[in-house]
């Protein structure tokens, strides 16, 4: 009898306990954690208790509402010039999750598009495409995004360019490595041999194969984009203010840390929260779908 | 290995004249360098005159040939927001940061090696698990924040040590640990992981059987092994050194290049950033240039 027909059958207590059982084999936190995120960065016009640019200078410097001389009317303070921390944090979701969706949308499709053709021609093209690999992987990805943000002007678009520009690399090489891999398989011979053309056998019948690799690695990538795009807006090189993002939030607070460390340190703890995790979802999913990834 | 080098030789100049291409149109984008120069009330003649001054009424393929020269002579050009060389900035300031570096790079080695080593003796015990969620958190954490929290703890607090700026010992202590703690995350993990690897070995297995200690056996038997994959990450080293020091400078007001360029960015000062982008792609260029010769060196099948 089948598990399932077993637990059909049963009372509601062990059902109960047979649903636990299963989320405990979840990662609870990091779920909870990326889809209140979610959650915040989409209805954050309808749930944030002020606009996130409105100042107000009465309030300014308010703590937290825990601490004596805070209020409930600013739950995690305000800053220098009296914006609401909570409201602008939760724009700043918006901004970091939309940064980081975009640019590993792009990247992931011209890694893998790349790394599937070099994996699958081989010889001098292979040879050419992982040299550029090489050099976008070594190169200091900080650098590049500065010098496109002095080049172009910081907004939204130079950022993702900038950023895009420095994440293809890694998907270039797992792609190239897993295509490298598959590219003898019987499947594939088979699949030449009833004259299937080159783009049909990559697309048909290879893609399918390391798509989850591919998942896996979209997955890890969130976090370290969310980092570089903090680092890029506390560089002052993100998106301009007065947008929110978490970044350039603790760059404001960044002199004030003895006095008001409320500003810098709710910022940090998001980006370090989201970043974690999306490591740790990515580590999960690498787990469930494939356990041999493990040296990802 | 002649041809091996030969060809690692041409690979880095293809390189190197693709990151200049990059660049040189980079600059194009960034503005028309004539309007910032151009007095406002310039006639449409004095701007052509301007213009053929600076060389810009030629064709493209002209202007990057110029381009390319002046890079081979040493001349990338005056920071626009102080008239002087951008050679004898980044000349003041280069020192700056690697007394800044090396420290670090030492340090984050070092401390690394040791939690690496101990974590991969220790496979799955409480200490392996310590040092694994360190290196999560360590890569999860913003580092500029951390930087923030120690000047605020130890300088501002506890007022134990200057909060930025160069000076005496005492200011190298917070940028420096900061500083190494960008790199230990990777370097504990990669550390760990060639361990592992190497501890499973024919050959350490044989040192055991010789009745070695255990202590010759890891630290000098295993980790020598286990540190040759490791030449291949000098690259990565040096590309977080490097992130880590725009950042870390700017936080300390520590007057290396990296500042330099954070400053400039935020001046948008397009010549000062080019050089500094130029000069680190020529070090990257060569360190992985030197890397990839050692380890043909060292390992025989990597050769062409």
């Amino acid at each position: 009898m089948s598990s399932e027909l077993a637990i059909a059958r049963a009372g509601f207590g062990t059902r109960v306990r047979h649903i636990w059982q299963t989320s405990r084999r979840l990662p609870l936190i990091p779920i909870i954690i990326m889809s209140a995120v979610v959650f915040v960065a989409i209805f954050a016009d309808l749930i944030t208790p002020y606009p996130p640019n409105e100042m107000s200078l009465p309030d300014r410097l308010t703590p937290p509402f825990f601490m004596p001389e805070g209020s409930t009317a600013h739950i995690l303070g305000t800053d220098t010039i009296g914006r609401d921390i909570l409201s602008r944090m939760m724009y700043g979701a918006r901004i970091s999750l939309s940064v980081s969706l975009m640019v590993i949308a792009i990247a992931s499709v011209i890694g893998t598009f790349l790394g599937m053709i070099a994996g699958y021609r081989g010889g001098r093209v292979d040879a050419v495409l992982m040299r550029v690999t090489d050099a976008a992987l070594a190169f200091p990805a900080l650098l590049i995004a500065l010098l496109l943000a002095v080049a172009l002007g910081p907004k939204f678009s130079t950022v993702v360019l900038a950023l895009s520009a420095l994440s293809w690399a890694p998907f270039a090489r797992m792609m190239r490595g897993e295509v490298l891999k598959l590219r003898g398989e019987d499947f594939v011979a088979h699949a030449r041999v009833i004259g299937c053309s080159q783009a049909r056998i990559l697309i048909k019948h290879l893609f399918p194969n390391v798509v989850n690799t591919l998942v896996v690695l979209m997955t890890m990538s969130v976090g370290l984009v969310i980092l570089i795009e903090a680092s890029l807006s506390f560089l002052g090189a993100g998106i301009p203010p007065p947008t929110p993002s978490w970044g350039s939030m603790v760059a404001d607070g960044r002199n004030l840390f003895d006095r008001a460390w409320w500003i810098s340190l709710f910022p940090s703890l998001a980006i370090g929260s989201v970043v974690l995790s999306g490591n740790f979802l990515g580590d999960w999913i690498r787990d469930k779908m494939d356990p041999r990834l493990r040296q990802l | 290995m002649t041809r091996y080098i030969i060809i690692r030789l041409i690979q880095a100049v293809v390189t190197l004249i693709v990151i200049s291409m990059v660049i040189f149109a980079l600059a194009r984008a960034s503005g028309d360098p004539v309007m910032l120069m151009a007095p406002p009330m310039a006639t449409l003649e004095d701007i052509e005159v301007i213009r053929q001054y600076l060389g810009l009424d030629k064709s493209l393929p002209e202007q990057y040939w110029t381009f390319l020269k002046s890079m081979a002579r040493g001349d990338l050009g005056k920071s626009i927001q102080n008239r002087r060389d951008v050679t004898t900035l980044i000349a003041q300031r280069l020192p700056n940061t690697v007394s800044l570096s090396l420290p670090a790079i030492f340090l984050g080695i070092t401390v690394s090696l040791i939690l690496g080593v101990t974590a991969a003796c220790r496979r799955g015990t409480w200490l392996d698990n310590g040092v694994r969620y360190l290196a999560i958190l360590g890569q999860a954490l913003p580092s500029f924040w951390l930087a923030i929290v120690a000047i605020s703890v130890f300088a501002v607090a506890l007022g134990w040590l200057p909060t930025s700026g160069m000076g005496g010992p005492a200011n190298y202590v917070l940028p420096v640990l900061t500083l190494s703690f960008f790199m230990l995350p990777i370097f504990t993990r990669l550390i760990r992981s060639s361990m592992l690897e190497v501890l499973d070995s024919e050959y350490v297995k044989l040192a055991r059987i010789k009745g070695l200690s255990e202590r010759v056996v890891v630290w000098k038997h295993a980790l020598r092994n286990a540190i040759i994959p490791l030449l291949t990450a000098t690259g990565i080293t040096f590309a977080t050194i490097i992130t880590g020091a725009v950042i870390i400078e700017t936080v300390f007001a520590w007057p290396g290049i990296g500042r330099l360029m954070a400053e400039a960015m935020i001046r948008r000062d397009f010549p000062v950033i080019q050089a500094s982008v130029m000069l680190v792609a020529v070090v990257v260029l060569m360190v992985n240039l030197l890397v990839d010769i050692v380890y043909a060196y060292v390992d025989p099948r990597i050769r062409y």
